[in-house]
């Protein structure tokens, strides 16, 4: 059809508008793909991972050794897979491998890199440890006084997030690793510890099995795979990306395809007098449609396919980015077919759908009306706004043209918005993880030193404050720390969210954190299960305090006791504001309140490429959203640009007249995006609790205000900057001419 | 003499497509005087009115008017010649849609040194009742007089009309011209006016007639008559 030779002279004649709109396209669904692949990418790997070395679903230990015989009675009995695994500390020059002997049926090793063991004087070992500390495979390892040769890297199911101990709040690869050995050698090494490896199955009796084990065994501890956070942080990386693609799914991709939709039927209106035309010379509705849908067709496939190609160039670099603090996970970052026929296929159905309305509306008027250019004439709103009022043109030309063409004035608005809450978005993320360390510190007490024992003391706390730290289970099996603490204790503030003082005396209260993780309120009797025994207890819920980042019930510590079935005035934790000398093999460990601050600071250091990316991306929206938007301006204000040229305006004075109009949307868009960044982030660290991770509350601080804001203005400005060259290059003659046709 | 224009050329395209818009045109002009400037369409009317009018610039030639060399300022010169000496009146008006009758008045008023009353010119040009109301409110003719009255607000020393009455009934045209007279005689305005209508010729103080690029009749009208008698 010649008249579709129009496509390619219609794409070179406004390349700027497709160009923009492209980019407005590309880039919104980039940043939902890309955390969408890298979301993915994790909880495909650690699924395979897991089941490919039969991860644990659950770890304890019993103070009595469970023979052989018994373990296979016991897993026929319950229908489970269980399996000892002895162990060894090795502490050699201030590094602590721990030694493992090999298991057949839970928690296997895989071997990452070289080869396993295969002589006695070889080891392989945990591959993060290896990468941190430049070791690699043929090297010698010294532990304790043998040297080993390490013959490879391994990772294991149950260690990919690397906690030396279960409680630690953060990974150790520098001091601490895995180890295996031949089996030989293993023997060698002395006195081992031991724990027992669970994997539970659809018709297991998990309750049967640790009533059981306790009953015969007396269980000393039991860990869960959905309470270890050796495992769930892995998880909870994955859900964090998942959950950033939503949030930004629900907002940028979805205004994004709205503004450019907007633009798109601006555009078939700028072109009425040509529809006219063909319509008076008998093109059809139908085809006249099918024309103009090709027009808008064009950013939304050139958009989609490229989001496909660039989402497939970074899905890899994108997926591997967030796993620094993981044993090196070989993640496959892949874009999924059908979101990549998806992410061409909506926008540009939108596109098209926006652009066929458009037309038919335009159809229906009047061809003499279509041909004058007057088919959307109608009374604009504000049109007569300020008409008599001694007030200067300019300004009543601007009011007017903002508010007579409010599609034009939402684009500029959703792209600062748009602009200024991805920035701020990012930025908040950051702020309220850095805040967390700090409130999180405060929240937690004002001790500085916190030592939980490995055994139960009923006297000498060590000049410390002593409290009783223990754990209960829900009926879902979902674990809340117990502590119990003396009223006096001068470390603890317990205060309810309206910041009143609490009194433990009066039972058991819950931290805010809790509330919301368990849904129990003020006045609830609830049943709670000894983790050990699975011994059933009614409590019930005195208060709640604030504290969003314990999941705890926090009681005196004669309650504690009676709750958790230990000695009434026993206590396993001491907190203090200095160091305290205990002796060593007491402390099962030991943490500095600075701890959780230094680990928000790692983890902000680790998100600033991530920040750095949302910031770029805010302003390529910004910058795009307003130079559609002001472009449309200014190709829609030829005639009356080219006027002014000719009534004897400079360029800089026409400037002012014209590319001012949308300056009071600035102020605006900025302050709607404010409450939707709280609103958004909100929501996110709200479902993130799901995940086991604590409630951060969301906070931005001045000087992210600050760079968003100057960061908007700057890109917006910038649009109006480069748009300059358009109003220069807009030729008197041309537009007379144009008059005049 | 108020226009001073000596062997001006201009060309568009080249090779074989090159057309000569204005071959070696000469003409002068004095204070006050009315030229009307005929030629059928493609003879270089309109190139005329945008080399006086300092829209383009001539290859070749020269320009003076009120003793202001035109020829050679630059864009930014051209832009303050407009300003301050040339009014423009269109075929189609070019008003500005978004603006009222007295704001489009005014948008020229606020970049002139000494502009004249508002309601001065509102009252000669006959639409003082018009002043609030929208370009698309108002008929063709009425949409003229306020491009009349928004070109003569600075008091021009040079007004160029463009086909004034070509988009106008055989009424509404004979008003213009009146307006346009009247402006001449109040003010004492120089003005082209180009148009296809041979008629219009009979107001003149002077008929230029074009062809090809060429200035084919420059001569003095000696039967002027007033625009009212004009038989249009």
């Amino acid at each position: 059809m010649k008249l579709n030779r129009r496509y390619l002279r219609s794409i070179k004649e406004n390349r700027s508008f497709y160009f923009a709109s492209t980019v407005l396209t590309v880039v919104t669904l980039l940043l939902y793909f890309l955390f969408n692949i890298a979301g993915n990418a994790i909880l495909t790997f650690s699924q395979e991972f897991y089941e490919r070395n039969k991860r644990e679903d659950a770890h304890f230990s019993a103070y009595m050794e469970i023979p052989q015989e018994e373990l296979s009675e016991l897993a026929d009995t319950y229908g489970i897979t269980l399996e000892k695994q002895r162990y060894i500390n090795i502490e050699t020059d201030g590094v602590t491998a721990r030694i493992f002997d090999r298991t057949q049926t839970v928690d296997l090793y895989e071997i990452t890199q070289g080869r396993d063991v295969a002589e006695d004087d070889e080891i392989v070992l945990s591959e993060g440890y290896a990468v941190e500390n430049g070791v690699k495979v043929g090297d010698g390892m010294k532990i304790g006084r043998k040297k080993y040769t390490v013959s490879g890297f391994m990772q294991r199911p149950d260690y990919l997030y690397m906690l030396e101990s279960e409680d630690d709040s953060y990974k150790n690869i520098s001091t601490f690793y895995l180890c295996y050995m031949t089996d030989r050698e293993f023997e060698t090494l002395g006195d081992t510890g031991c724990q027992y490896l669970v994997r539970y199955h659809p018709d297991s009796d998990v309750m049967g099995f640790r009533k059981a084990v306790h009953e015969r065994y007396y269980m000393r501890s039991y860990s869960a795979a959905e309470e270890n956070p050796r495992i769930t942080m892995v998880e909870q990386q994955a859900q964090m990306f998942i959950g950033m693609a939503y949030v930004l799914l629900c907002i940028l991709p979805l205004v994004a395809v709205v503004l450019i939709s907007i633009i798109i039927s601006r555009k078939v209106k700028s072109e009425q007098r040509m529809i006219g035309t063909l319509s008076a010379l008998g093109y059809k509705k139908g085809r006249l449609m099918l024309h103009y849908a090709g027009f808008a067709a064009i950013p939304g496939l050139v958009g989609g396919i490229l989001t496909a190609v660039i989402s497939m160039a970074a899905a890899q670099p994108m997926s591997e980015m967030g796993l620094q603090d993981y044993e090196p996970m070989r993640v496959l970052g892949r874009l999924n077919p059908l979101n990549a026929l998806l992410g061409v296929v909506i926008p540009t159905l939108l596109y098209v759908a926006a652009a066929l309305l458009s037309v038919r509306k335009l159809l229906k008027k009047d061809t003499v009306l279509l041909l004058n250019g007057n088919a959307d004439g109608g009374k604009k709103k504000g049109k007569r706004l300020l008409a008599g009022r001694q007030i200067s043109f300019r300004t009543k030309f601007a009011l007017r043209s903002l508010l007579g063409n409010p599609l034009r004035s939402l684009v500029v608005l959703l792209g600062i918005f748009l602009g200024c809450f991805i920035m701020l978005l990012g930025q908040g993320f950051f702020d309220s993880i850095d805040h967390m360390g700090s409130a999180a510190a405060k929240e937690m007490g004002s001790f500085e030193h916190q030592y939980v024992l490995n055994e139960m003391l009923t006297e000498n706390p060590y000049g410390g404050e002593a409290m009783l730290a223990s754990a209960v289970e829900d009926a879902g099996g979902s674990r809340l720390s117990v502590i119990g603490t003396a009223d006096s204790n001068p470390y603890l503030n317990f205060r309810d969210k309206d910041g009143n003082s609490v009194s433990l005396k009066e039972g058991y209260y819950i931290t805010s954190l809790a509330q919301l993780t368990f849904g129990w309120q003020a006045g609830d009797q609830v049943t709670v299960y000894n983790p050990l025994s699975l011994e059933k207890k009614e409590i019930r819920i005195a208060g709640i305090i604030q504290n969003n980042v314990q999941k705890s019930i926090l009681t005196t510590k004669a309650l504690a006791a009676e709750l958790t079935g230990l000695e009434e005035n026993s206590f396993n934790c001491i907190v203090s504001d200095r160091a305290l000398s205990i002796p060593e093999a007491k402390i099962a460990q030991e943490s500095r309140r600075s701890d959780i601050t230094d680990q928000a600071k790692t983890m902000t250091k680790q998100m600033n490429f991530l920040l750095q990316m949302m910031i770029g991306l805010g302003m390529i929206i910004c910058i795009a959203a307003v130079y559609v938007a002001v472009n449309m301006l200014v190709t829609e204000s030829r005639g009356n640009i080219s006027m002014l040229k000719v009534l004897g305006y400079r360029d800089s004075q026409i400037n002012k007249i014209l590319l001012r109009i949308h300056h009071v949307l600035l102020p605006i868009g900025i302050l709607l995006s404010v409450p939707c960044v709280y609103a958004a982030a909100h929501a996110f660290f709200l479902w993130m609790v799901e995940f086991g991770v604590m409630l951060m509350d969301t906070y931005i601080a001045p000087k992210s205000y600050l760079i968003s804001i100057l960061l908007t203005a700057g890109c917006y400005f910038g649009s109006l900057w480069l748009l300059r060259r358009k109003v220069k290059k807009v030729d008197m003659i041309e537009s007379l001419k144009d008059n005049r046709e | 003499m108020l226009i001073n224009l000596k062997n001006a050329v201009k060309k568009y395209g080249s090779g074989e497509t090159l057309v000569y818009a204005l071959d070696h045109a000469e003409l002068t002009l004095n204070e006050g005087e009315v030229c009307v400037v005929l030629g059928p369409s493609g003879s270089g009317k309109s190139t005329l009115l945008n080399m006086l009018g300092g829209l383009d610039a001539l290859d070749e030639g020269e320009l003076t008017v009120g003793g202001r060399k035109v020829t050679g300022l630059s864009q930014e010169q051209r832009t303050d010649y407009r300003r301050e000496d040339v009014g423009f009146v269109f075929q189609f008006y070019n008003l500005i849609p978004d603006l009222t009758v007295e704001e489009n008045i005014e948008v020229v008023a606020d970049i002139s040194d000494k502009p004249l009353p508002m309601d001065e010119v509102l009252h000669a040009l006959d639409i003082e009742k018009y002043r609030r109301r929208f370009p698309k409110e108002l008929s063709g003719g009425q949409q003229q007089r306020v491009a009349i009255a928004r070109a003569m607000i600075k008091n021009p020393r040079l007004l160029l009309c463009d086909e004034l009455t070509g988009a106008l009934d055989t009424k509404s045209s004979g008003q213009a011209l009146q307006f346009v007279e009247k402006m001449n005689n109040q003010f004492g305005t120089t003005m082209v006016i180009i148009t296809h209508n041979e008629a219009i010729a009979g107001m003149a103080d002077r008929i230029v007639r074009l062809k090809d690029g060429r200035i084919c009749e420059n001569r003095g009208n000696e039967r002027k008559i007033p625009a009212a008698e004009l038989v249009l």
